[in-house]
């Protein structure tokens, strides 16, 4: 391989590392803040909002208001909301796992939505 | 929408989060960059059998492990214990695939995680084939019946096509029954062929997953000489890769074998894309009336219908590389030879697209140890609880690795087509030329994995 060839490749991979670097310090997660959502459940197959969204490390409180009796399960974090018709029934935790995770009318494994953690 | 939302490889949730669109820009854009740097650090090359030539070293220690017959007995036990898993748990556990180990057995340790370790390693298949070990014990005695005719790998395509179907189109691979069901059936054709026409005609030419593991094997970092008598000479250790240079047998019925492997991979990710989703509400007018079977059927037409758009787009590519090398070789001999350098990418693509789901969703097998057929035992309680790690699996840590693995894919397949050019095509100048419509495919496949991986998932996915 000629010199120049080398300096060619060599500048445009180092642009490319330097490109990178930059991009993933800007992108870092943000997380660490209490989160509070309120979430209603209706009919035992509907969540409004349906996709709830939290940082990496944030304090998250869930509480859920269904109009049935019942379990409603956040899974990959494991934490039942056991619901009683008409009450709110809330949980913190902490949001130390990231990716989506479902939310479940636990007896008909009905799916409700989702918890995102970025 | 119920039925749409059946779980794709049978069962249980995704856990990982598309990729960031910055990341995915970035890295859509260092394949663009490396690709065009590639073709500049190979403007004139070596030509002709020189080209696939590849360094290897030798490992005289493997030696005496590859001729010992004890991986392979290990390997059969394994393996065979695991098909007797799959049928039990299947047959008489749990109707929830969540709760039932032929599931996790099937779909992550089969079927992502060997394919992924044998991409990384060597192939393990060799070793675990349960059929093959079954056969050496207890079938071996008897003589084939009858010869095979020659049939290429055409019956290993079709069953894995049937395989495919299963995991992507049926929508009841969450059904742990059929699933063992269909172990057992594929138990007997399988044995039953390997007495009818012999043990190594039945595996090279009519076992899927022989032939995909042979292929996957080739991409794998260690080769072994043989003498006349199949003993081994010498273990070599060689780069990622380069495998898939070795004269590999030419015919359509490898090449669609192949372009099979890559479009239901695509396909697998493209399921779980909201454009997917779209298009099957769409037409649900047609399909819904029929119930199962037309959700069946659209999403097996779906699958053929890429694999055909594959295969012509790859012709079509081969047409102008064979343009551009001005050369008269025959269409047949250079789409064999071109097509196993689009295997890295459908590698890597398969180990980005399942690598959560290897790292978590498979340590969801522990607590199942406890009592495997749902029958409330208490064989492991201290097991029953084990919750899963994400200790490898955060979806940064996700992000990274589906992104380098990606661009690495490209870059080895890039590679390995230059290579595979050089030694088809006379001058360096021809086979670099030749180069550019393949680099234009490969670019263009990269781009869809990424994408897919970047493409909001729902529920099927």
């Amino acid at each position: 391989m000629t010199r120049t060839r080398t300096a060619f490749v060599a500048v445009i991979v180092a642009l490319f590392l330097v490109a990178g670097g930059i991009l993933i310090y800007a992108n870092q997660s943000h997380g660490g803040q209490n989160v509070t959502i309120s979430v209603t459940v209706t009919g035992a197959d509907k969540m409004s909002p349906s996709t709830l969204n939290a940082h990496l490390n944030d304090e998250v409180t869930i509480s859920i208001t269904s109009d049935q009796t019942g379990e409603v399960h956040l899974h990959g974090y494991d934490i039942a909301f056991d619901c009683t018709a008409g009450q709110a029934t809330s949980h913190t935790f902490k949001a130390d796992k990231s990716g989506q995770f479902d939310i479940e009318w636990e007896s008909t494994s009905t799916p409700l939505g989702q918890l995102v953690v970025s | 929408m119920h039925l749409a939302s059946v779980f794709l490889h049978g069962f249980g949730p995704r856990y990982d989060l598309p990729i960031a669109e910055w990341l995915y820009l970035y890295g859509a854009g260092g394949v663009v960059a490396l690709s065009f740097v590639l073709v500049v650090v190979f403007a004139g090359d070596k030509v002709g059998s020189k080209a696939v030539e590849y360094p290897r070293w030798k490992v005289p220690a493997l030696v005496g492990v590859a001729r010992s017959s004890w991986p392979r007995f290990a390997g059969g036990v394994i393996g065979v214990l695991a098909l007797i898993a799959v049928v039990v748990t299947g047959l008489f556990g749990s109707i929830r695939p969540e709760r039932n180990p032929s599931e996790y057995i099937t779909w992550i340790f089969f079927w992502a995680a060997t394919v992924i370790v044998s991409g990384l390693v060597g192939n393990l298949w060799y070793y675990l084939n349960p059929w093959a070990a079954i056969y050496d014990a207890a079938l071996a005695r008897l003589r084939p019946a009858a010869t095979l005719p020659n049939v290429g790998v055409w019956p290993a395509t079709a069953l894995f096509l049937s395989f495919v179907c299963l995991e992507l189109t049926s929508g009841m691979a969450n059904r742990p029954w059929l699933v063992a069901v269909a172990a057992l059936s594929y138990t007997c054709l399988t044995l039953g062929g390997m007495v009818l026409y012999g043990r190594d005609q039945w595996l090279e030419h009519c076992e899927a997953f022989t032939v995909l593991f042979v292929i996957i094997g080739r991409f794998a970092p260690v080769e072994a000489d043989r003498d006349e008598s199949g003993r081994v000479t010498m273990v070599y250790l060689r780069p990622w890769g380069v495998g898939l240079l070795k004269p590999y047998p030419a015919g359509w019925d490898r090449v669609v074998f192949v372009i099979l492997m890559l479009s239901s991979l695509a396909f697998d990710g493209i399921l779980a894309t909201p454009a997917w989703q779209d298009f099957d509400i769409a037409l649900e007018p047609i399909w819904l009336p029929l119930g199962s079977l037309g959700f069946f059927f659209v999403r097996t037409v779906g699958l053929l219908l890429l694999t055909m758009t594959f295969l012509l787009v790859f012709v079509a590519i081969m047409q102008l590389v064979m343009y551009f090398g001005s050369r008269k070789v025959d269409l047949k001999t250079t789409v064999s030879a071109f097509a196993l350098t689009l295997v890295p990418i459908a590698l890597v693509y398969n180990a980005a697209h399942n690598y959560s789901y290897v790292m978590v969703q498979s340590q969801l097998i522990i607590p199942l140890l406890n009592d495997p057929l749902g029958k409330g035992w208490e064989l492991f309680p201290s097991l029953a609880h084990v919750q899963p790690s994400f200790a490898l699996a955060q979806a940064a840590t996700v992000w990274y690795a589906q992104v380098i693995l990606i661009v690495l894919g490209h870059v080895i397949a890039v590679y390995l087509s230059h290579l595979r050019a050089g030694e088809r095509f006379r001058t360096a100048q021809r086979a670099l030329l030749s180069q550019y419509p393949m680099l234009i495919l490969m670019i263009g496949y990269t781009m869809v994995s990424l994408s897919i991986l970047a493409a909001p998932t729902t529920n099927a996915g």
